[in-house]
């Protein structure tokens, strides 16, 4: 009797072991076959022959030598400075978070202890402003950007960037410090805090797991954006995925659309690192108020 | 030294009264229960005395200084909360120690109040784990040892014992009565278990609908119910109500007849302790009605009868047993009764 359970509780082992490991192959292919291409030339990994090139390399054999080459990232990096674009995009994305984490933090408070009833309505407000497509806040601003002189600077893009973030973070931190109770905050002020110190001292270091979850979100929409930073940054300015399309768009070079490949592979690989580090707090802030603690 | 006045103290919400026309002084070291159902608005009375909640009306003075418009950090108060409200970020040690270091209190010190504080409620093992890592009832004592490391004026309890078992709470109980006599400092505990009202105060102000109905020592409001509410609220188990008709000083109702009372004619509602009453011999007694139910006690069995709609009972020796159904006479005396208005179930003589 228990061998037959033994048996077939390992083969739903096996089935559902099988059945995940297929699913991650699927979800994964394009990005590993976008790296894989990325060491290719461009005759490869676009073959108009036959496809398989792209798996053994033939072109890039006769072209290069080898059956792997960093052509692509050289160009990319080097040639055509995509480091520049690395920069801009961390200053855009750094400074994105930090202010609207800011922000968020203090208003998510503000309207998560306010008693009155103005808080669900700026909160529906923001909810309206996030619902809209990015592009309709960008063309907008265009005009006054141009005429104003702003068009074009980094500055220019974070601002916007936080100003289609915010209403998110002020939703999800909002909701984060509803899960904390009011009574720590209260217990916190007759202990002898005052308002400010309650949230920083006692408030705060609960919220961490909230503020690094949302603060990742923002950190993935400015890292990700391509609606704003490529209309309203200059070529010197451009972030790495404005960029990633500026390679792709100049097709009468042969080797550009590589560029595009290797330069997708490079702003790809850190939000892998990103999440691995992170984790255990977004795992965390993803169920705060799950369960009563 | 901190005796705490509430000059004719009243909260609203709009057109909702919370609190109305609360008028009381507390004496130094006293311990002051406020007792009442949920929504009486006693918990609303000791936020406003902790600061937490604006005052509408009237004034608070806590040690003869005004208070209303201060933040609770300086009204030199200490607070229990009914959820205990621990820092999860902090252990035990941090958590008692908080209050001290909040105000800037001489370093040195520390140590020393927060190891006495632990002792007191007996948490000196738990010192370096967190919250999350203690029984309800440790947490508990962890909340009282933060309220009392610093040796605050006043004192305040929002139902603390709500959230423990049965056994834990008279544990507890019992500690808070030893702490509270070792501190002696002024005390206001808000509950709505009568027990806890009656084992621990000094006075009790009961409440109903945001206003008081009376204010007395336990003994006072167990012997003595201003009104038929009071007297329904206090006492386990509560006071024996009935609703029927005077007349002639004889006090009448379906299965009932009480003479020789002293009250007006007319609707009046009557009530006994069922403990004061006991079983007469057949027929003998004031109320004659079938038996609707029995339950045994093990010190004692409580038998009860049907009075109208009214259900009412007798406490009877452990011993005696019968059958649902089965006539029974309780013989209700008149020095045991209590005569309440029909109409605003005001108290009617002394």
């Amino acid at each position: 009797m228990s061998s037959v359970a033994n048996r077939s509780s390992r083969s739903v082992v096996i089935f559902s072991s099988a059945f995940v490991l297929l699913w991650v192959v699927i979800a994964s292919f394009p990005f590993l076959w976008t790296l894989w291409g990325s060491f290719k030339v461009q005759g490869d990994f676009f073959s108009k022959a036959d496809w398989r090139n792209a798996l053994w390399g033939t072109r890039t054999l006769l072209e290069t030598g080898g059956t792997f080459t960093g052509a692509g990232y050289e160009g990319a990096w080097i040639q055509e400075e995509f480091w520049r674009a690395t920069i801009n995009t961390m200053i855009v994305v750094f400074f994105t978070v930090i202010i609207s984490l800011t922000f968020g933090t203090l208003g998510g408070y503000a309207l998560a202890r306010s008693g009155h009833k103005y808080a669900f309505w700026l909160l529906m407000i923001a909810l309206v402003f996030r619902a809209m497509p990015h592009i309709t806040l960008v063309s907008g601003y265009l005009l006054p950007f141009f005429e104003w002189n702003l068009w074009g600077k980094l500055p220019t893009a974070i601002i916007v960037l936080v100003a289609i973030n915010q209403p998110f973070t002020l939703w999800m931190l909002h909701s984060f410090f509803l899960n904390i109770p009011k009574d720590l905050d209260e217990s916190a002020r007759v202990d002898g805090c005052t308002q400010i110190q309650a949230f920083r001292h006692v408030i705060m270091p609960v919220m961490w797991p909230g503020v690094i979850t949302t603060g990742l979100f923002s950190f993935l929409l400015a890292y990700n954006d391509f609606a704003v930073t490529s209309m309203l940054l200059s070529e010197d300015n451009r972030t790495m995925v404005p960029a990633i399309a500026g390679f792709l768009g100049s097709t009468l070079e042969e080797g550009n659309v590589m560029f595009a490949v290797a330069a997708v592979v490079s702003a790809t690989a850190p939000l892998f690192v990103l999440v691995l580090f992170f984790q255990r707090q977004i795992v965390s802030g993803l169920t705060a108020g799950a369960v009563k603690g | 030294m901190a005796e705490i006045q509430l000059r004719n103290v009243g909260k609203r919400w709009g057109s909702f009264v919370g609190v109305d026309n609360f008028d009381l002084t507390i004496a130094d070291k006293e311990f002051l229960v406020l007792l009442g159902p949920s929504g009486c608005g006693k918990t609303t009375t000791m936020r406003m005395i902790a600061g937490l909640e604006d005052v509408t009306e009237g004034e608070i003075l806590i040690g003869g200084k005004v208070v209303n418009e201060l933040e609770p950090k300086d009204r030199d108060v200490s607070m229990v909360f009914q959820s205990y409200a621990l820092y999860p970020n902090m252990n035990v040690y941090e958590n008692i120690r908080f209050p001290l270091r909040v105000r800037g209190i001489d370093q040195s010190t520390h140590d020393e109040k927060v190891r006495r504080a632990s002792a007191m409620v007996e948490l000196d093992d738990f010192l370096h784990r967190k919250p999350a890592e203690l029984s309800g009832g440790q947490r508990q004592r962890v909340a009282l040892a933060r309220a009392i490391v610093r040796e605050p004026n006043v004192f305040l309890m929002d139902e603390p014992l709500s959230n423990l078992d049965a056994k834990l709470r008279v544990s507890t109980r019992a500690q808070i009565k030893n702490l509270s006599h070792e501190l002696a400092v002024t005390t206001i505990y808000v509950t709505h278990d009568q027990i806890e009202a009656m084992t621990l105060a000094d006075r009790v102000v009961v409440m109903k609908g945001g206003v008081v109905q009376q204010v007395g020592s336990p003994t006072d409001i167990y012997d003595k119910p201003a009104n038929a509410f009071v007297a329904s609220f206090i006492g386990s188990p509560a006071m024996n109500l009935m609703d029927g008709a005077m007349s002639g000083g004889t006090f009448t109702a379906p299965n009932v007849k009480i003479t020789g009372l002293n009250a007006p004619d007319g609707p009046l509602t009557l009530g006994y302790r069922a403990e004061d009453a006991s079983l007469a011999s057949d027929g003998n007694g004031q109320i004659n009605a079938p038996i609707y139910t029995l339950e045994l006690l093990g010190d004692a069995t409580m038998i009860s009868v049907r009075v109208g709609d009214a259900l009412v009972s007798v406490k009877a020796d452990k011993t005696y047993r019968a059958e649902i159904g089965d006539m029974v006479s309780i013989s209700v005396p008149n020095e045991i009764c209590h005569l309440f208005n029909a109409n605003d179930g005001a108290r009617i003589g002394e």
